[in-house]
Formats: C-alpha cells, sequence, structure tokens
C-alpha cells in the first residue's frame, strides 16, 4: 500500500517532532492551560508519534528488501575535513522497530500516568518532562550518525535524572537522581571515547559509512577491541548491567510511571539497541562481544538472585529488569539479534505491565512499597491482580504467553553457538528457574494471604490514606505539596485510563510471542533482516529443531517449576513463616543476596571513597596552598602591596601635591639642562 | 634692555607664586599665587618674543590669560561654594578625597 505522498523520511522526522512539540507546548503553556489539560497533550503528542512510527512503518515495506536503509539529512551541522557531523537520521527495520517499541509503550505509560498522577502539584512538569524524555529516546534509536546517537545519549541520562529526582524535596528521591546521572555519565563518556576509536580508523561519523568501514579492521583489531569494550560500558551503564547496576534499584524512588517507562520498557534497552546497531564492530571484535554475553550472564544471575530476597515490590520488579536486560545483552552480543530485540519488545510490555500493577497496588498501600506489609489483595483488587498474573507469566515464560518464545529464543541460539556458549545457556536456565520464583514470590505476598488493612479498606469500597504522609524509605514526614506525592492516590480499579493502558499491554504481553514461534513463524527476523544483511550469523546461527523443543520445553517446566516452588513457600501465612525461620537458618546467604552482593560497598571502597579523598586531598592541599597561597596570593600579594605604597601618596593635602609636583617637573628640567649641557 | 633681566623679574615672579602656593592655607591667597605664576610665564613669552622678534609668544601669552580666567573662575567659584557650605577656607582641613 502507498502511503499518500508522505515519505518515509518524513513520518522519520514526524515521529521526533511530535514529542518535542509536546514538550515545548506543555512547558510554554504551563501557566496559561488548566494543569488537567497537559496530561492529555502530553499524551496525544506522544499517540501521534506513534502513529508516525506505524506510517514509517509501511513506507518502510513499501521499498524493497535492499533498499531498506534510509539515510535523511536535515542539515550539515558542521561539514569540514575529517568531520561529518549532520543532523541525519537512520530509518531501517531496527530503528523503526525500536521507535514503534519506545513510542508505542510510552503512549500507554502516558495515558496511565494521566490517571496515577492527578493529584500531584508538579502534574505539568511531569509531563514536559516524559516528553523531553520520549523525544530524547526517539532521538537515540533514530539517530544516523555517532555525533546524534551521543545527543540523544546524554539527552535521556538528563531526562532520567529529571525524572527520578521528580519529587525534588525527597533527599532518597535526590540522591538517587544523582547516582543514576553520575553512572549514566561515566557511561557516556565510555560512548564517546568508543566512537573515537571507530573514528579514528573509519573517518567518517555517520553510520552507514562506518559499518561499511567495519569490515577493513582486522578480526579482533586492538583500536576495535578497546572501541567496542567502551561501547559496552555505554551500553552496560545505560542498560544497568554488572558493574554499573547499582543506579537501576535506587531509581524506583523516581514516579511508578517512571519506573515502568524509563527503568523498564524504553531507556534500559538503549544499550541493547546500541550493541544490536553496532553489530559489524562487534562482529569483527568477538573479545568484546564475548565480555558482553558473559556479563550479561553474570547480571542475569546476580539480579535475579538479590530479587529472590528484596522485600520492596518495585525493587523487586527493577531487579527483574536487570535480569532480563542481562538475557537481551547475552542475546546480542552472541550474534542472537533478532531473539534480543524480540525479548527488548516482548519485555516492554509485560515489564510495564508489572510496573502499572506495582503502581496500582502502591496507591492502594498509601505509598507504602514494602513487600512485608502488603497480603491479600486479590479480592480487593481483581483487574490488578489479573494484569499482574498475566505479567508474572509473561516474566517467568510460561507457555503461551510473551516472555517464554523470547527467552528461549534467547537461550537456544546462545546454545547454537556451540563451544561455552553452551555454559552461558545452561545459566540462563538457571536464571529463568529463578525468575519464575521471585516473580511468583511478589505476586504471592503481594494478593494472597490474609487482607491486610488497605486491602480490607479497599474491598469496603474505601480507599486507604495514610494518616499522615510520609517517605516510605525513611519515615520522614511530608507534606503534599510541590515536591512531594500528591494528596490522593488512584488505584487501577477505578480509572479508566489506567485501566485501558493495562489492559493495552496485558494484551500486548498475552499474544506478542506469536510474532516468533520457533520454526513456525519469523515475523520479525525477516522484518528486521535488511538491517542485518550483512552480519555472519544472523541467517547461519540456527538452532535444531531438537535443540528448539528441548529448550522450549526446559524453559516450560522450569517456570512452572519455579511458581510451584513460590506457590509451596510463600502462598499462606503458615508457610511464610516457615520461610522466615528458613531464613534465619540461612541468615550468611541472606544476608549476602540482601546486601546486593555487596556491589554498593564494593563500589564505595573502590572508587566513591578513594575519589572522596583526593577531592578533601584537593581541596585541603592543592586548592588552599596552591592555588590559594601561590597563584592567588602571589600577584594579589604584589598588587595589594604596590597599591598600598601608591595609596600612601594621597594623602589629600593639596599644597603636598604642589610640592610634589614642583619637585618633580623641576628634577625634570634639571635633567635636561644637565642632558643638553 | 637685554632679555635677562626680563627673565629674572619672571623667575623671581614665578618663585615667589610657587613659595606662597606652598607656604600659604587659604586658598583664596594659593589661587592669587597661582595668578602669579602664570603672569610671571606670561612675562618670560613676551620677552622672548621681542627678543627673536616675531608674535609668536605674544599670542601664547594671550591663550595663557584665556586660561588663566577660566581658571580664575572655577577656582574661585569652588571658594564660594566652599564659603556657602560653611566649611573651613583652609586647604589642609579640605582633605576628604586622601587615600
Amino acid at each position: 500500500m502507498r502511503s499518500a505522498g508522505v515519505s518515509l523520511e518524513t513520518y522519520g522526522w514526524l515521529v521526533l517532532a511530535f514529542p518535542l512539540a509536546g514538550t515545548v507546548l506543555i512547558a510554554l503553556s504551563s501557566q496559561l492551560l488548566p494543569s488537567k489539560l497537559h496530561g492529555y497533550v502530553g499524551t496525544l503528542a506522544i499517540a501521534l508519534s506513534f502513529l508516525s512510527a506505524i506510517g514509517a512503518l509501511f513506507a518502510l515495506l513499501d521499498l524493497g528488501p535492499e533498499e531498506r536503509q534510509v539515510v535523511s539529512v536535515g542539515w550539515d551541522y558542521a561539514n569540514t575535513v575529517g568531520v561529518d557531523a549532520q543532523l541525519s537520521l537512520l530509518l531501517d527495520p531496527l530503528s523503526v522497530f525500536m521507535s514503534l517499541v519506545v513510542s508505542g509503550v510510552s503512549t500507554l505509560i502516558h495515558l496511565y500516568a494521566v490517571s496515577y498522577m492527578a493529584s500531584d502539584r508538579g502534574y505539568t512538569r511531569f509531563f514536559a518532562y516524559l516528553n523531553f524524555f520520549v523525544f530524547s529516546m526517539l532521538l537515540l534509536v533514530l539517530a544516523g550518525n555517532f555525533f546524534l546517537l551521543i545527543v540523544g545519549w546524554a539527552f535521556v541520562g538528563a531526562a532520567s535524572y529529571l525524572l527520578i529526582s521528580f519529587w525534588y524535596r525527597r533527599t532518597t528521591a535526590t540522591a538517587a537522581g544523582i547516582k543514576a546521572f553520575v553512572i549514566n555519565v561515566v557511561g557516556d563518556v565510555g560512548l564517546v571515547l568508543g566512537t573515537y576509536f571507530i573514528f579514528k580508523h573509519t573517518g567518517t561519523l555517520d553510520f552507514v559509512a562506518a559499518f561499511e568501514g567495519a569490515g577493513e579492521f582486522a578480526r579482533n583489531d586492538g583500536d576495535l577491541v578497546a572501541g567496542c569494550l567502551l561501547l559496552l560500558v555505554g551500553a552496560f551503564a545505560k542498560s544497568a548491567q554488572i558493574p554499573f547496576h547499582t543506579w537501576l534499584p535506587d531509581a524506583m524512588e523516581g514516579p511508578t510511571p517512571v519506573s515502568a517507562l524509563i527503568h523498564a520498557a524504553t531507556m534500559v534497552t538503549a544499550g541493547v539497541y546500541l550493541i544490536a546497531r553496532m553489530h559489524p564492530f562487534f562482529e569483527q571484535a568477538p573479545a568484546a562481544a564475548d565480555v558482553g554475553a558473559i556479563l550479561g550472564c553474570a547480571t542475569l544471575l546476580v539480579a535475579a538472585t538479590i530479587a529472590l530476597v528484596v522485600t520492596d515490590l518495585k525493587r523487586v520488579i527493577a531487579y527483574s529488569t536487570m535480569s532480563q536486560i542481562g538475557y537481551m545483552i547475552m542475546g546480542v552480543c552472541s550474534a542472537a539479534y533478532s531473539a534480543g530485540l524480540f525479548h527488548l519488545m516482548t519485555h516492554a510490555f509485560f515489564k510495564a505491565l508489572l510496573f502499572m500493577a506495582a503502581g496500582s497496588v502502591i496507591a492502594a498501600m498509601a505509598g507504602d512499597q514494602n513487600l512485608d506489609r502488603m497480603s491479600g489483595f486479590r479480592k480487593a483488587m481483581p483487574f490488578t491482580f489479573a494484569c499482574m498474573a498475566i505479567g508474572g507469566l509473561a516474566l517467568a515464560g510460561v507457555p503461551p504467553f510473551a516472555g517464554f518464545f523470547s527467552k528461549d529464543e534467547i537461550i537456544s541460539l546462545v546454545i547454537a553457538r556451540g563451544d561455552w556458549h553452551v555454559v552461558l545457556g545452561v545459566l540462563g536456565f538457571a536464571g529463568s528457574f529463578l525468575t519464575a520464583v521471585y516473580t511468583w514470590r511478589m505476586i504471592f505476598r503481594a494478593f494472597y494471604g490474609p487482607p491486610v488493612e488497605p486491602a480490607l479498606e479497599l474491598e469496603g469500597g474505601h480507599l486507604h490514606h495514610a494518616p499522615e504522609h510520609t517517605n516510605p524509605a525513611t519515615g520522614e514526614v511530608e507534606d503534599t505539596d510541590v515536591g512531594f506525592p500528591g494528596a490522593d492516590h488512584h488505584v487501577a480499579e477505578r480509572e479508566w485510563s489506567m485501566k485501558v493502558a493495562m489492559g493495552l499491554l496485558a494484551l500486548g504481553a498475552t499474544v506478542a510471542g506469536f510474532l516468533q514461534v520457533p520454526q513456525v513463524t519469523h515475523v520479525l527476523h525477516d522484518f528486521l533482516e535488511p538491517t542485518f544483511a550483512e552480519s555472519r550469523f544472523y541467517e547461519a546461527l540456527e538452532p535444531s529443531g531438537a535443540l528448539t523443543l528441548t529448550s522450549l520445553a526446559v524453559g516450560a517446566l522450569l517456570a512452572l517449576g519455579g511458581i510451584a516452588l513460590a506457590y509451596a513457600l510463600w502462598v499462606t501465612d503458615e508457610e511464610r513463616r516457615r520461610v522466615t525461620a528458613l531464613r534465619g537458618r540461612l541468615s550468611g546467604l541472606h544476608g549476602f543476596l540482601a546486601r546486593k552482593w555487596y556491589f554498593d560497598d564494593l563500589i564505595d571502597t573502590v572508587v566513591v571513597r578513594p575519589f572522596a579523598m583526593f577531592g578533601r586531598f584537593a581541596r585541603d592541599v592543592f586548592e588552599r596552598v596552591v592555588i590559594n597561597g601561590v597563584f592567588v596570593g602571589g600577584p594579589s600579594g604584589a598588587v595589594r602591596a604596590g597599591s598600598a605604597a601608591v595609596r600612601a601618596a594621597q594623602s589629600g593635602f593639596v599644597r603636598y601635591y604642589a610640592a610634589l609636583l614642583l619637585v618633580g617637573v623641576t628634577a625634570l628640567g634639571l635633567y635636561f639642562l644637565i642632558a643638553a649641557s | 634692555m637685554s632679555v635677562e633681566w626680563y627673565l629674572v623679574v619672571s623667575a623671581l615672579v614665578f618663585s615667589i607664586g610657587a613659595g606662597g602656593i606652598l607656604v600659604r592655607r587659604n586658598p583664596l591667597v594659593i589661587l592669587l599665587c597661582l595668578e602669579l605664576m602664570l603672569n610671571a610665564g606670561n612675562l618670560a613669552l613676551v620677552a622672548f618674543a621681542r627678543a627673536h622678534g616675531n608674535q609668536d609668544g605674544q599670542i601664547f601669552a594671550l591663550i595663557v590669560m584665556v586660561v588663566a580666567a577660566c581658571e580664575v573662575a572655577i577656582g574661585l567659584g569652588l571658594i564660594v561654594a566652599i564659603y556657602r557650605r560653611k566649611l573651613p577656607i583652609d586647604v589642609d582641613e579640605l582633605r576628604e578625597l586622601q587615600g
């Protein structure tokens, strides 16, 4: 079908233009329009962007498979010898796929936030930030050169900082925002330096030209491996992989729609996108790709074990996000590109859904996120429970939900790589068992068992409100003015927009898996094929029929087994007490996991403290002695002494001045007389 | 009469003026002394003009008179202002501009 007159390039620019226009409009009209309207303006902007992305999809499908790589140059930013910084978009199946996922999920999350944030005093600001984030993310995925990619990359980090610290009077939230920003900037530096290593050899910033130059590198060329490892630093910081993962759990201080949008569905998948986009380099530098695959696998296991003991509802989901992104990173680093991106898409659906359901539960608990205080919400919130269960089934990988197909496809492709990749695949299976356990531990603990006070209140038709607003993390007393959460809470059961958003995502989490049923459908694989046309693995890497079936069967069994174990352990109060007793006996292990494998402490000791010490040294010795003493003190002392001497001559006695004048003129006259004679 | 005599008188008048400026504290007298110095200069200029036989020095003396008139106008204005504000008529007391 020919799209009436609008070209692919125009659609590409429109995808970017709508969120940007939304941001500007909301920001400029914040005092003019009623604040309620801004939520709808923001949602509409993103929805239009999604429609443009669909338009771009159809326009792309109109082209022949080998033509599906269109570069659209807006204008040259700087085009001089050796540098070609342009405002250019690369429209190919990968970027269109990513913009569809980003704008689609964002639309639903905006819709959810319209209700969820309704009583917040920072409502308008929230939507301006949220639109800005979507714009940045779309810029990141549509960028046609390294220059624009870095701009989008940094914008996304900034938007994440703004949104994590959205409740800026909460000290815990601002601290989390700073942590996220600092770690993200480390990643930005990695990306910039990695780009430099590649630019040094290819001599161009443009993606298409740079990828063509990738073949000229020797295999595992030193510079290329260094460049790819630095790109991995960028990807890992953004995607919260070991050792740059510690910011993500803390980022849960942000409002729940932010967690759903940024820290589950879109921003944290930027690393996966980056590796998939840079696959020509990673295939030439297998050493770097292997490092990525191993660290991804390590992350998925570490995060899954931590998620087993965390008691904060949102943090369980956050660790699960880290773990699932570990799968994707492991996949794309092992050349399972379409599988990794497929999991990216299904994960966006079910993880956003889980966060939204969690937000609804947290609202019912009046802001409390502690699983220890939740129980028995099943009857009070049937809709939320259903959504949470669908998300949980998809996340655990129970057939036929979306996560089942995508996760098992990654694992079977990784195993099909052979050699030591088999170990990664097997560890991936272990991870999927843990995934099922921790997901359903969370669901059973929140929804089963005897109903707690807020659940009973909700069953009686009244939404629980805490007598006093407090920070759930520290217990500090708060008001409900701007900078703190609003006064009223909103649950999915009562708000149509939250219900619609969650319902659509639940639908996606249920059926999205059928895009890629092994051996049957290859929709995504075929669609993405032009992007990965020159990849050595894309077509070649194909698990055998037996391996596919085995891994599907094992995956399904592990998922069901995990859920069964969680059911046995956490569904009733009595069993929960037994688990508590068990925890007492395994206190060493539990403590180790509850302290998150001591990663925070490790980074604190290795990085933060030495830097703080160095900073203090710089302040006390360098700043005070060298800078203040020598550089500042020297010249200023000389000027002060000189000016004191001059000032002393300014006595104010007119006769004294006259005398000086006379003496001076006389001396000058005498000098000339003597000189002339 | 040779030019030296004129110059001796001029130097004497100039020195009297300069000495007056240095020792007297009344601004009015200082102004008078300044006038003496300027006119000593004028005398020297006119004497030189005559010795050289051209008019350049005389013209210059006229310009000095104009400048002197301006200076007197400003100086007297200042003195009147000082008097009106009931400040001491003493240049040593008027030293607010000291560094």
